[in-house]
């Protein structure tokens, strides 16, 4: 594990491990999850059609939900195909894009940790606020789905 | 504790919100608050820090509410696919009661024809004249005997 030295307030050099901070272990995993999707995204062909996950929405009521043909536009954008991707679901790309951005910003927000201890706090503010903006611009439909669900 | 149940409840927290898999969500949703309340009570014992473990809480709360909220949606959308056989079901009965009702009142003739006999029963449109002059004829021609005739 990488060790990073950083100055106390008092002048101290103290050393930093990744592994006692709970914000990298939460980004770490994080990341992880986010990879395992494209992952996941990327092992299964759109073209043979072999998803494991189904819609439990769809089994139940018998009508397609907001959400089906997600994991069919992950594989299509994963291989570039972009404008079959859209075709299977028309917020597929948004969600993709969420996810990438999410990897990216785990990444960023974890070296900008460990690099400045002095932000550390509004760090994660701005992190918490601006990835939950990011996920409601994302998720929009969805959740418009499911409110409309409920009021209706 | 604290970091596991924050990462759980996040990604419920995302799974929610996909109506796909939004309904198997509320198993991680369990489990991120079994965890999170797990975690609260050992950290009040020890006086350690509760941040990550009352963030935690909260996100599996409101994912758990949200994937309870997915199953209302499903159960609302499936009752009212339900109700569409119920709907072609008056349908069928309304044009069923329509042509009694369009029977009932039409003129009604009827011509018998038999080794050169000719008999005319014809039918007024109320539905009690009709029965009136059915017993008529049925009592007028008790004995008679009314069947064809075989032919040798």
């Amino acid at each position: 594990m990488t060790v990073y030295q950083r100055k106390s307030e008092t002048g101290n050099n103290l050393k930093v491990r990744p592994a006692n901070e709970s914000y990298l272990i939460i980004n770490l995993f994080l990341a992880g999850v986010i990879l395992l999707i494209f992952a996941y995204s990327g092992f299964f062909s759109p073209d043979e059609d072999k998803y494991p996950v189904t819609c439990i929405h769809e089994k139940i009521t018998g009508e397609p939900c907001v959400s089906c043909g997600l994991s069919h536009s992950f594989s299509l954008i994963v291989r570039g195909r972009v404008a079959e991707a859209y075709k299977w679901n028309i917020y597929g790309m948004r969600i993709f894009l969420f996810f990438a951005l999410q990897l990216v910003l785990r990444a960023a927000f974890s070296i900008f940790y460990m690099k400045y201890r002095n932000t550390r706090k509004q760090l994660i503010v701005i992190d918490c606020i601006g990835s939950g903006i990011i996920f409601i611009v994302a998720f929009r439909q969805f959740i418009v789905y499911i409110i409309s669900g409920i009021l209706s | 504790m604290g970091i596991a149940a924050l990462i759980t409840a996040i990604i419920t927290f995302v799974l929610a919100v996909i109506p796909c898999v939004g309904l198997i969500a509320i198993i991680p949703g369990i489990i991120a608050i079994v965890l999170a309340s797990v975690g609260l009570s050992q950290a009040s014992r020890r006086n350690a820090p509760r941040g990550v473990l009352v963030a935690g809480l909260i996100i599996g709360i409101l994912a758990s509410l949200i994937s309870l909220s997915q199953l209302f949606v499903a159960g609302k959308i499936a009752k009212s696919a339900d109700k569409w056989p119920d709907g072609i079901q008056n349908i069928i009965n309304d044009v069923q009661d329509n042509v009694i009702k369009d029977l009932e009142d039409a003129n009604i003739s009827i011509k018998v024809e038999s080794n050169g006999d000719k008999v005319e029963i014809t039918s007024n449109p109320e539905k009690e004249n009709r029965e009136k002059t059915l017993e008529n004829l049925e009592g007028g021609n008790k004995e008679k005997n009314d069947s064809v005739p075989k032919k040798k």
